[in-house]
């Protein structure tokens, strides 16, 4: 069950209004508790080793290969297929059948027989029956003007420009990462007891890291390939500098809005964190490390580049709103109000994205009060009926805690502007105009404004009739109701479950939506391609395998160090 | 075919809401049929025996209230699956427990009856004691009884037949659910009456049978799959130029 309203109260936690406004969520960044940095963390403490059993790429870098991962607690390996793909097959979008790479975790060894069921289902994806060992299940395609100038580059035995990875970061781009159940995978219930991998996302943010080591071993075997002789490895700086793709559209959209409580949980510990950095004593250390990373970041932005208008606006403004927040901290001394002083300073002179990107390297002065949280990151998710409740507890309820859905008007055309559905092509989810476009009748209830805008109005008429009715003579009454009751009940007891956005909207803009997951993910280099389609850069700046060790957690220094990846910068071309 | 527990649940829930169900009902739906199926208990088989008859059904015909006074409500099914709506009657008994401390309700006229067990694994979740009671209507006769106490996700079953059939004629296709709030209210599925048990399953087996159904995945009927894709591609809308836009992607994915 999601975290209550009742616990911590006496922390500053900001309002629910304003933290789950869709633009502010859109603007959220990765932070020390996403999940791809939980991840590292926990690699580096656990001493989580890799390597390669099975290596069989041809000169073309296609084949398969098979890397073995043992943790304190298991065995895994990660199976790469690796095949030609025609360039008229190659699409990012669900809707595509061939890639250039898929690939498999799975639990456990991987003998003869399972690799022959996997050759033959884990390349379909969708398409395929997979086996319910397997963890996760995922694709990728190259991003080939990187790839073939990194082995060009590496062939002629030089160290490709770092510039290239800062425009595009990475060799690979996934297209889908599935996990829980898919097309016959494991259950995320059977993680639910694994160490390893009982965080939520957890096993699919490794299969992409484990692409990322798969893209330097490819990448450098090609480049082998073509000059033995000459070729060179890729430096540790570019390695580090590498990451994976991934391009995603409205099928991250349904999710949020599905799975309340898990976001609930996961703001609430992302905003419980921020509290917690706030209370704690500024010193001449902390104020001199967040200017530090404040610079870091700052250059990270100035090098950032995307060919969306607005999202190269908002990175100016981040750039500028930065800039000015490190001379103001330059100026300001350690005093016991200074973070509040800070937070109060960047609400009236920074972007939006500039605020939660103060927030965000905030967070990351106190990992000893704050890294625990990544252990609340799960919840048992279940929307519960109270039955019982009186039927005037329920209006009182929508009218304190879902006002905002009330502002629905249904008379209102640009209230119900979209609808959301799924296709026949592949079931990919879409965006239609109400009034324009056919299959309005088939759309998916991922508005829950004015869904509980008609339960309120509906409890209205109710309660006119039956003054002491109960809910559950309320729901007798109107069955189709059940849901949205259930919802109101379970999320009004928490803060931060529900986005407070009307997704029908014409004003709406679906790229709020895949930045709120995806900045929860830790994906950084934000890059729409429309209002609904982004590339986003993982695990961009992160430690490599080789270097995931610190004495089983007893090295915290070290500990420390590899944790420190946030907002990489592009690595001197001289230094490599 | 084999399926996980996720993929069951969420095939059964579009093909609910293909099928009309209101989507309340269909999340319900499905999960009771995988609850049932994960536990060993036979959710896709009560499914597979049910679905011809819920296709027939309105989903809008919903359960109504026969009888009710503060501790007792008897209500008619009207010959629906348990699957539709009627877990509405289930929360009446529910919500009646919470204020009463006790009570009993009675679902009349109701068929796939055991799929039932599926949702009372909520009410126990939410602290209730919950003990639902059915027979079937023909020789041999056989009783089921299950038993959830209050905070305990799974409940313990037994299945007998009664040797001794009663002169009552009158068809007994109903369920009888009976809530106490603090009150245990079958310590254990025994009785001393002399019985030919059938089946019986404690708790921890059908949490072992839980742990075994993530690991090997669940079997479903590969014609029952098929049927339930087609009832969940109901949803699907057609692809037009237009759609292919609204999914907005860009034109050219090679870079």
């Amino acid at each position: 069950m999601a975290t209550q309203l009742n616990i911590n109260t006496e922390l500053k936690l900001r309002p629910a209004a304003r933290v789950m406004n869709l633009v502010r969520l859109g603007s959220l960044h990765a932070s020390r508790l996403s999940f791809s940095r939980s991840l590292v963390r926990q690699m580096a403490r656990e001493d989580w080793t890799v390597s390669t059993v099975r290596n069989d790429l041809d000169d073309q870098g296609h084949g398969v290969v098979i890397y073995r991962l043992e943790t304190p607690h298991h065995i895994y390996h990660g199976v790469v297929f690796s095949r030609h793909l025609d360039p008229e097959q190659r699409s990012d979008r669900v809707i595509a059948e061939a890639w250039d790479v898929t690939f498999a975790l799975v639990e456990g060894p991987v003998d003869d027989i399972l690799l022959e069921q996997m050759e033959s289902n884990v390349p379909l994806q969708e398409a395929g029956r997979q086996n319910p060992r397997l963890l996760v299940l995922s694709r990728a395609n190259k991003s080939l003007r990187n790839f073939g100038y990194f082995v060009e580059a590496l062939a002629e035995g030089r160290q490709p420009d770092p510039a290239w990875l800062t425009r595009v970061g990475y060799l690979y781009r996934t297209t889908a990462v599935y996990g829980n159940g898919k097309f016959g995978i494991a259950d995320y219930a059977r993680l639910q007891k694994n160490p390893d991998f009982n965080r939520p996302f957890s096993a699919q943010m490794f299969a992409v890291y484990l692409l990322r080591h798969f893209s330097i071993h490819q990448v450098e075997h090609l480049a082998r390939c073509r000059a033995p002789d000459q070729a060179v490895g890729l430096a540790p700086a570019l390695q580090r500098y590498l990451g994976i793709g991934n391009s995603t559209g409205l099928g991250m959209a349904p999710f949020l809005i599905n799975h309340p409580q898990l976001i609930q949980q996961w703001v609430y510990c992302r905003e419980r964190a921020l509290a917690w950095a706030r209370e704690q004593p500024p010193t001449e250390a902390s104020r001199l490390h967040l200017m530090t990373l404040l610079r870091r970041a700052h250059q990270h932005f100035v090098e950032t580049v995307t060919e969306d208008a607005e999202q190269t606006r908002r990175n100016a403004a981040t750039v500028t709103s930065i800039a000015a927040v490190i001379v103001w901290l330059d100026q300001m001394q350690a005093s016991p109000a200074l973070w509040d002083e800070l937070l109060n300073w960047a609400d009236d002179n920074c972007s939006l994205e500039a605020q939660e990107l103060i927030n965000t390297l905030l967070i990351e002065l106190y990992p000893d009060v704050i890294d625990a949280a990544e252990d609340e990151l799960a919840c048992e998710e279940i929307l519960e009926l109270q039955p019982e409740m009186k039927a005037t507890a329920l209006k009182q309820m929508i009218e304190n805690r879902f006002a905002w859905a009330l502002d629905y008007d249904p008379k209102n055309p640009d209230h119900k502007y979209w609808f959301w559905y799924r296709s026949v092509e592949k079931e990919e989810p879409r965006l239609g105009v109400r009034a324009e476009e056919p299959g309005a009748e088939k759309e998916l209830p991922l508005a829950i404004g004015p869904r509980i805008y008609r339960t309120y109005q509906l409890l209205d008429a109710f309660l006119d009739r039956s003054p002491r009715g109960s809910v559950v003579e309320f729901l007798m009454a109107h069955p189709g109701q059940k849901e949205c009751v259930r919802r109101i009940q379970t999320m009004g007891a928490t803060p931060y479950g529900e986005i407070q956005a009307n997704l029908w909207h014409r004003d709406m803009k679906p790229m709020h939506l895949l930045r709120t997951k995806l900045s929860f993910f830790g994906a950084s280099r934000f890059d729409p391609k429309s209002d609904r389609w982004v590339r986003v850069t993982l695990f961009q700046g992160a430690p490599l395998f080789r270097e995931l060790f610190s004495d089983h957690g007893a090295d915290m220094a070290r500990l420390a160090a590899l944790d420190d990846w946030s907002f990489p910068v592009e690595p001197d071309s001289d230094s490599l | 075919m084999k399926v996980s527990f996720n993929e069951l649940q969420g095939m059964g829930r579009k093909a609910f809401i293909g099928i009309g169900f209101a989507e309340g009902d269909a999340i319900d739906a499905a999960e009771m049929v995988a609850w049932m199926e994960a536990h060993g208990l036979g959710g896709v088989a009560a499914l597979k025996k049910g679905l011809a008859y819920l296709l027939t059904e309105d989903p809008a015909d919903t359960p109504t209230l026969v009888y009710q006074d503060a501790d007792f409500s008897v209500l008619d099914a009207h010959n629906h699956s348990i699957l539709g709506n009627a877990s509405l009657a289930v929360e009446l008994g529910y919500a009646r427990a919470r204020a009463r401390g006790l009570s009993i309700t009675k679902i009349r006229r109701c068929h796939n009856r055991v799929l039932v067990i599926g949702y009372l694994s909520r009410l126990a979740r939410r602290g209730m004691n919950v003990t639902a009671f059915w027979r079937n209507s023909h020789e041999p006769l056989i009783e089921q009884v299950v038993g959830f106490k209050a905070g305990h996700p799974v409940p313990e079953i037994c299945v007998y037949s009664l040797e001794d059939v009663p002169d009552d004629v009158e068809k007994n296709d109903g369920i009888t659910l009976i809530m106490a709030n603090h009150v245990d209210l079958l310590p254990s599925l025994r009785s001393d009456y002399a019985l030919t048990n059938l089946m019986r399953q404690t708790e921890e087996e059908l949490e072992n049978q839980r742990d075994r159904a993530l690991v090997e995945g669940l079997e479903v009927d590969d014609q029952l799959w098929k049927t339930l894709k087609s009832l969940a591609d109901r949803l699907l809308v057609e692809a037009s130029e237009a759609s292919r836009g609204g999914a907005g992607a860009g034109k050219s994915d090679d870079d």
